[in-house]
């Protein structure tokens, strides 16, 4: 005890007190202040060992914590990239069948405009009489043929238009795949808030500084209320910007 | 009328080749990015350019720097249409030589007017 902590006065008294109830030799009295002295070292032992088991505690959550991390690092993040992927592929592939059918329907429609105008102009004649019989019979043979090529690409369209119907499943297949990435952001961002809490570090200050840094780059499409800085928004304001400039 | 179109998403080159031919321009053209359209440009006589700005390899306003700085294509309309809307990559582009600048998403009537501005501009300038 010399060269540690320095005796407390209250144990000073004590044992002061102690020495003095030896001395005068009342037995019961020496056993009470001894019990009185235990009890004060008990008090003690069980303090530290509250503070022990807390940092135990605090030490395991943080290594939980940092486990699911690890996991999410290991095994949810590549899983998402996967399925984001896959999202690109759906998108896309729901894009070209979209456009392959609007292809095919383009050059139909074409057709059956560019010939029900000509009939039309010629129906028009016949019934303002100007039709001679040959021309007429030639009308009647072209009108028959065009109703009947009509109903097979009315029909050929509306396949198409079907498929386009089709290609648009995708959109509850990337909704539910984006929704279930978002959620393992979420928890990710909640991860790492806890990280940083546990390891006290502020990150604000350079987190400031990169986000000046990277000022110059390519924004990609405008999302709303995310990206709305220095960002215009729409075509009037595009035009607005150039005409300014003298364009 | 020949149109080299430049985008590296082949959805959007799909997408731009239907409406210019629904606007009568039938002889198109398509490339992946900047590098690829470049040589094309080079050896082809293309009478406009329709480029995106965010491409990997050589990205549009690169592209159209290249084009300005070439003697034999300094003269070439460029359309840019690009998802980008920070005012200073506008600037950027308008000090850069655009023709014409449109952000996606866009409309077949927003393509038929920036096109038909450019025209009517080339045949005023002569």
């Amino acid at each position: 005890m010399a060269d540690g902590t320095p005796v407390s006065d209250s144990t000073l008294e004590q044992m002061r007190h102690l020495a003095q109830l030896i001395e005068t030799g009342n037995e019961e009295q020496v056993k009470d202040a001894v019990d009185e002295l235990t009890r004060l070292r008990e008090r003690d032992l069980y303090q530290d060992l509250g503070r022990l088991t807390r940092q135990l505690h605090d030490a395991l959550n943080s290594f939980q914590l940092d486990a699911r991390l690890a996991n999410m690092a290991e095994q949810d993040i590549p899983d998402a990239r996967e399925r984001l992927r896959h999202v690109i592929k759906m998108t896309d592939d729901s894009a070209n069948r979209t456009l392959s059918a609007v292809e095919a329907s383009m050059p139909l429609c074409e057709k059956l405009e560019d010939e029900s105008s000509q009939l039309h102009e010629e129906w028009q004649r016949f019934t303002q009489r100007q039709l001679s019989a040959e021309e007429f019979r030639d009308l009647s043979k072209r009108v028959g043929d065009f109703l009947g090529r009509g109903k097979d690409q009315a029909g050929q369209i509306r396949g198409n238009l079907n498929d386009v119907l089709m290609a648009q499943d995708f959109q509850d297949l990337t909704g539910q795949i984006i929704k279930r990435v978002i959620s393992l952001v979420e928890e990710l961002e909640l991860g790492m808030v806890n990280l940083i809490k546990l390891s006290g570090t502020r990150l604000t200050d350079i987190q400031k500084k990169e986000d000046q840094q990277a000022g110059a780059a390519l924004e990609g499409p405008p999302v709303p209320g995310v990206s709305d800085t220095g960002v215009v928004s729409g075509q009037d304001e595009v035009d607005d910007l150039l005409s300014s400039l003298g364009f | 009328m020949k149109i080299l179109i430049v985008d590296d998403f082949s959805t959007m080159r799909r997408i731009i080749k239907n409406l210019l031919r629904d606007l009568g321009f039938n002889n198109t053209t398509e490339a992946d990015d900047g590098t690829t359209a470049l040589p094309m440009l080079q050896a082809g006589d293309f009478d406009l350019l329709v480029t995106d700005w965010n491409m990997p390899g050589m990205q549009g306003i690169d592209l159209l720097k290249q084009v300005r700085s070439d003697p034999k294509l300094a003269a070439l309309p460029v359309l840019m249409v690009t998802a980008e809307q920070k005012r200073e990559q506008i600037v950027e582009a308008a000090q850069a030589g655009v023709n014409g600048y449109i952000v996606k998403p866009f409309t077949a009537q927003t393509l038929k007017e920036k096109l038909d501005k450019i025209f009517e501009r080339l045949a005023s300038t002569g």
